[in-house]
Order: C-alpha cells, then structure tokens, then sequence
C-alpha cells in the first residue's frame, strides 16, 4: 500500500471512531470533545485532497470558535445526562441497521460511479501553486456577491443572538418616583389576623 | 490508489452517522445539533473531493461559505437553546410538548 | 484556470440596484434604531416602509424585460423575478402595517430588533428569487430562515415561542444539510454549481444521470421542507402555533413566494432534464400534503394551527402544476402548468396575509384570540370584520367565485390537461373536505353566541387595508384574467 493511501486510511478510520462515539456518548461534554476530534480528522483529509486553506479554516472555525461555544453552553446549562439516555438503547438497533442500510446504498451508487477516476489522473500543481492566493482571488473578485452576503448573514447571527440573550442592566438601583407615589400600604404590609390563643 | 469514491464514501459513512444520531439522541438537543454539525461535514467532504478531482474551486469556496454560514447558525441555534432553557429548565425533547395537535 | 488570465470583471449593480437598497437601509435602521426613544417606535417603523418603497422603484426602474445576469452569472434579474419580488416586498409592508398594533402592545416584541430582522429576512427572499447559482441559493435560504428562527424566539419568556424556534431550527438545519447534501452530488454530476450551466451541461448530456437523481432526492427534500409539504411538514403546525402571531403571520405569507421561486429556479430552469425524476417526487408529496393536510386540520381548536395544516394542503395543491408541466418529454403545457402554480402560490399569500392579519387585529394586550372558539360571534362585535374574514374563509376553501377558486379552477385544468385525470379528481375531493373545517369557523363567527364583548379597535389605515386585502380576494374572484395573464407574460419571459 502506498503511504498516502495509508494515511487516508488511518485518519478516515479515526474519524469515524470519532463520529461514531459523537453520536452514542452519554455525557455532552465528551461528545462535544471527539466532535473536535472529527474536525481535526476531516481536516487532515482535506490535506491530501490538497486544500490546505480549508483545512485550516475548518480547525479555526469550528474547533476555535464553534465547539468553544458548544462548550460553554453545555457547562453553563445544568444539564441532567441520565434522563437524556432513555430511549436510547431502544432506538439503537433500528437506528444501526438504518445506517447500515443506508452506508450500503450510498456506498454502491457513489463507490461504484467515480471508482475509476484516480489520483494519479490530476495533472500536479506546479511548486508556486497557492491553494489560499487561488481561492482568495476568486473570493474577492467572481464570488464577491456570495460574500457580502454572508457577511449580512453574520451580521443576523450577532443580531439575533444578542436580541435573544441581552438581558439589560440588572444591577441598577435607581427607583421610579412615580411608582413610588403610587404604593398602596396594602401592597407592601400584610396585616393578618391571627386568634389569640390562651396561655398553658 | 486512491480514488473519488474513496472520498465519497467516507462522506457518506458521515452522513448516515449524522442521521442515526439524529435518531438516537431525540431527547438529547445537544447532540441533536452537533449530529447537524456532522451531516455538513459530510457535504463539505464532498465538496472537496469533488473540487479537487474535478480541478474546479467552486466548490471549495462553497465549503467556505457552509463554514461561514454554519458558525452564525450554531450561534443562533445555541442562543435559542440558553432562552428555552431559562424557560423550561430542561433541554429534554419529552419535556417540550407545549404545542401538540 | 490559471490566475494570470484571470481577468475581473466589475460587475453590473444596477441590475441589484433593489438588494443594495435593502440591505444599507438595513445597516441604517440598525443604527438609528439605537437611538430612538419612543416605545412604539414610529421612525424605525416608517424607515422599514420607506425602504420597501425604495426597494420596490429600484426594481421597477430596473426591470427591462429581459434575462439579465450579473455577479459573474450568480445573480439573475428577469420578469418573473421582478413580478415575485414586488409581491414580496408589498406583502411584507402590509404585514408590517396589520402587526403593528400587536407588536406595541408586547414590549418584548416591540423592539427595533424585530423590524430589522424583518428587512433582513426580505433581503433573503430578494436573494432567492434572483439566484442562478446554488451558493446564492443556499445563502438566501440561509438569511431568510436564520432571521426566521430569531423572529420566532423573540418573544422569549414564552415558553411555546422558544419550543417553536427549537423545533424550526433543528428542522430547518436538517433541512439546509439534506439540501446541501443534494446540491453536492449535483456539482459533482455536472461539475458546475451555476444553475444555467447545470442545464447546458444536462443538455449536451455530459453528464452522470445516477448522481443527478441521486443528488435530485435530497435536493427536492430539502425544497419540500422549505414548501412545508409532507413528509417535510412536521415543523409547520408548531411554528404557527407557537410563535407570536405577528410573526406567523410574516411566516405564513412572504416566504412561499420565495420558495416558489428557488423551486423554479432549481428545477424547472436547471434541472429541467430531470424533470420525469422530480415530478413523480413531487407527486407523491403533493397526495400526501393534500390528505394531511386537510384531515388534520378538521381536529384542531386552535384557529393557527388549523391555518397550518390548512397551509400544508394549499402547497400540496400548488405543486399540482408543477407535476405536470411535462408529460412525457412533451413541454407543451409547461409554461400553462408553471403559471398556474404561480398564480396559486400569489393568491395564496394574499389569502393567507388577510387571514392571519385579522387574527394579529383581533388579539389585545393579553388576550391572543387564537382559539377557534375566542372568533365566536364574531358578527355581532364586528359584521364587518366577520364578513372579510368569511371571504378569506370561502377564497381558501375554493368556493365560487373568490379568488381561490379560480387558482384551484387553473391548476385542475392544468392536470387534465396533462392526463392526470384521477389526480384532479383526488384534489376535488380533499378540498372538498377542506371545506368542512373553513365553513365551520364562518359557522362560529356567525351563528354561535359571542363569549368576548370588546370592540375590535384598529386604526383607520389598518381597517382599510385589510378592507382592501379582503375585497381584492373577492374581486380577483371574479375578474382573475389581469394577475393569470401576468403570471403567464412573466414566466414565459424568463424560462
């Protein structure tokens, strides 16, 4: 087997032994943690598929940005794991079958069409190639349209979650007078009305 | 030697794992969401392959702009998560059943 | 390629010249809206109508008739285009002008946050509607639904509200994988993302038919989410419900058009080759959504979520048309079916803004008026309201002569004519069970005794609008020919 065969082999096969316990772990915090395994995994791959760029992006976005959030948000949520499980023991044979099923169907229409086009096929990149200028070129200049875009769609993502999470200021003290003029006695004193009881 | 299809499968062994997780972990939001994260980067793995094999970059920009829009929708998604969270104090699917018919 | 004959083109932004609009009045609003004191927010509210009064003379200044594309072929303008873009945008503004007074009465709600997610949600349907590239498509779905999930959870101490955006967002990013998912095998069938090119290619037949219809599967799922069709449907009857009816409202009517468009776009302007593959999906989930549809909304007691499913068995019915635009390699009754749907799915939103729009007028402070029974006697607090909202009953329901039933009336000419006999004759049938659940609330506005005595309070403006709204359901009715014929004139200029 040649080297780059290997490798592929090798990280393919840790990534989805990560992907796999992603999905069947009890507690979140360990999901969320070989879920970065699996971007790191996936980004190894999209090397040899010589997209250094992306790879790149994908670790900074996701495992940086991302999961960092996931993180957070599952510590910060007191979350109870065991009432999360019910049902998953039940679902799993249907649901490995399913899958199982589904790999073979995907597997036979997809490994069957392109298993003819080889590595060896694609005309190498001279040593000057840059996968990063290429694609910032053409970011800049034909997918310029896209990227304003997007970044009107990061812009709804800042919106959204601030308009979703802001609570305002909490700690101020200040009082309105007016509602303070208008505070009834009985709103703040409760007299009751208690029966006086005889002494031993 | 390795080949397109190679590639293609092991998107599609992503896929599926992020569907079945989608299946099992129906009470769980959580892994509900990073079983969403994984079924993108099932389709980003064919972008890639498929723009490398085919010499065209469209699609590796396309997978740059999937990460993009894919970290404001975790963003939303999580958001919306800590409010319904303050609300109903659980994230447990069963206990969402506020709106039946 | 390689990048020394790269060469940059400046692209032509007059052609965009309505999304530059949107999207800097949007940047603006969100600055202004900071420092704008007034609760009711009046001046946040007037630059929204403003903007989509700029919006719609940018569009009508630039519309020239002819297919025009720009961006580097990503952004197409044409007439089709045009009609659905200007439907969108005074849709949206009288959707504005119906939520207004609801949304003052919510503090929660009643925040520039909301107006400008509007803006830019309508933004994401102008996208849409003028993508000819999956990437634009996929980033106009993406704004449209991100500002949708929010728009839901805005109103964030209600406990249903935050279920409902849960729901609709884990869905709907399910949704955006299947689809992705699909439009990747799609550029590997034919190693091209823009939609025009797909088509050339699909043409010249250099292409692998086995990934296109393998691509063609999750790429239709992801559109029939979008749609709200079964099995694609489950997040639309606890959306409605949940959300604040202001935004059920926004929900319910705008974004069909813009799902309409990316149907066409994708599928009748790129993928018409396939088109054998996708109208038999498309007939199998049309069935479905009218049998659901229909039979699940005669249980419901609340009148939202009875829209809803009532929703679902409206767009199984448009996608009719598009079943049967080619029968059998045969095109001839394409642009007849095509058009048909369109003026379904434009009447529909018509119908449905004038439906939900009553709802969102009848709810106070406190008080949601969602139940079917809070409409009861309905005609002795308000006969004139009863009366407009029994004729958005009647148009849905598809009784002679409002305006939704000569939409059903086109696209059943449209399956007969294609042969689909047993289908047209199915569709009567669930409408006509259809019918049952819409004359039943036009039962409870008139016959039933009123539980509520308050007058229904709304501003002048407002009354004429939706007096408007209603009046025009009535008389498309009966003269229908005007819209039928610029729905046909448009797309047979832009196919």
């Amino acid at each position: 087997m040649e080297f780059k065969t290997f490798v592929f082999y090798f990280i393919s096969a840790v990534l989805v032994f990560a992907s796999l316990r992603v999905v069947t772990l009890k507690n979140p915090v360990h999901a969320a943690l070989h879920l970065i395994l699996a971007f790191f995994s996936a980004s190894g791959v999209w090397i040899l598929l010589q997209a250094e760029f992306l790879a790149i992006a994908l670790v900074l976005v996701y495992v940086g940005a991302v999961m960092v959030l996931f993180l957070f948000v599952v510590m910060l949520l007191d979350i109870n794991v065991d009432r999360l499980r019910e049902g998953f023991w039940k679902y799993l044979p249907l649901a490995s079958i399913v899958s199982l099923l589904m790999v073979a169907e995907m597997a036979l229409v997809l490994g069957g069409t392109y298993s003819g086009l080889l590595e060896s096929d694609i005309p190498q990149q001279d040593s000057q190639y840059s996968n990063s200028k290429a694609l910032g070129r053409l970011l800049f200049t034909e997918y310029v349209y896209p990227f304003e875009l997007a970044s009107v769609i990061l812009l709804v993502g800042v919106v959204a979650a601030v308009a979703l999470t802001l609570r305002g200021k909490t700690k101020s003290k200040s009082v309105s007078p007016s509602e303070q003029v208008f505070v009834k006695a009985k709103d703040r004193v409760r007299v009751l009305k208690i029966p006086a009881e005889a002494r031993e | 030697m390795l080949t397109l299809s190679h590639f293609l499968v092991l998107g599609a062994i992503l896929f599926s794992v992020g569907v079945v997780g989608i299946f099992l972990n129906r009470k769980n939001l959580i892994v509900l969401l990073m079983s969403i994260e994984l079924m993108l980067l099932a389709v980003n793995m064919n972008f890639v392959a498929f723009s490398h094999y085919m010499q065209d970059l469209a699609g590796q920009l396309f997978v740059f702009f999937i990460l993009t829009v894919a970290a404001a929708e975790s963003a939303i998604g999580l958001a919306i998560l800590v409010v319904l969270f303050r609300n109903l104090r659980t994230i447990h699917v069963d206990d969402l059943d506020s709106l039946k018919g | 390629m390689t990048l020394a004959d790269m060469q940059f083109v400046v692209p032509d932004l007059r052609l965009a010249s309505a999304e530059i609009v949107v999207l800097a009045m949007a940047c603006l609003v969100l600055i202004v809206d900071v420092f704008v004191q007034d609760k009711k927010r009046t001046l946040t509210f007037a630059l929204i109508q403003v903007s989509l009064l700029g919006a719609a003379v940018a569009t009508l200044l630039t519309s020239s008739g002819q297919i025009l594309y720009t961006f580097n072929n990503m952004y197409v303008g044409d007439l089709m285009g045009d009609l659905l873009k200007l439907c969108v945008y005074v849709t949206v503004s009288v959707v504005l002008f119906y939520s207004r007074g609801y949304v003052n009465d919510r503090p929660q709600l009643a925040r520039g946050e909301f107006y400008v997610l509007t803006l830019f949600a309508t933004l994401g349907m102008m996208v849409m509607i003028s993508a000819n590239h999956f990437l634009t498509v996929y980033i106009g779905i993406e704004l449209l639904s991100l500002s949708l999930y929010a728009m839901v959870a805005l109103n964030r101490d209600s406990v249903t509200s935050t279920e409902a955006a849960m729901k609709y967002f884990v869905l709907g990013a399910l949704a955006s994988g299947l689809l992705l998912y699909g439009m990747s095998m799609i550029y590997g069938a034919t190693g091209t993302l823009e939609i025009t090119a797909v088509a050339e290619q699909a043409f010249n037949g250099q292409i692998n038919r086995t990934i296109l219809a393998f691509g063609l599967v999750f790429l239709v799922s992801g559109v029939a989410f979008k749609l709200g069709v079964v099995p694609f449907h489950m997040w639309i009857p606890d959306v409605y419900q949940g959300a604040p009816t202001a935004v059920t409202l926004f929900i319910a009517s705008a974004p069909k058009l813009a799902a309409f468009a990316i149907m066409v776009r994708m599928l009748v302007n790129g993928l018409l080759i396939a088109s054998a593959d996708w109208q038999i999906m498309f007939l199998i989930l049309s069935v479905l959504s009218m049998a659901l549809g229909n039979f699940a909304a005669i249980s419901q007691s609340n009148i939202k979520r009875m829209l809803a499913y009532s929703a679902i068995s409206h767009m199984g019915f448009m996608l009719l048309g598009m079943v049967t635009g080619v029968v059998g390699g045969d095109a001839r009754f394409a642009l007849n079916a095509y058009s048909s749907s369109m003026f379904y799915v434009i009447t529909y939103v018509l119908t449905s803004a004038g439906a939900f729009g009553m709802l969102t007028l009848l709810a106070r402070t406190g008080f949601e008026s969602e139940e079917i029974k809070d409409l009861a006697g309905l005609n002795k607090r308000n006969p004139w309201y009863a009366a407009l909202l029994m004729m958005m009953m009647f148009s849905m329901a598809g009784i002679p002569f409002f305006v939704g039933f000569f939409a059903k009336f086109s696209v059943l000419q449209a399956v007969v004519a294609a042969g689909y006999l047993w289908l047209a004759i199915a569709a009567v049938f669930f409408s006509l069970v259809g019918a049952f659940y819409y004359l039943r609330v036009v039962k409870v506005m008139y016959f039933d005794q009123p539980v509520e005595e308050a007058r229904v309070v709304a501003p002048l403006g407002v009354k004429v609008l939706i007096s408007a709204n209603g009046l025009l359901v009535a008389l498309l009715g009966v003269f229908p020919n005007g819209l039928m014929w610029l729905c046909a004139y448009t797309l047979s200029q832009s196919l």
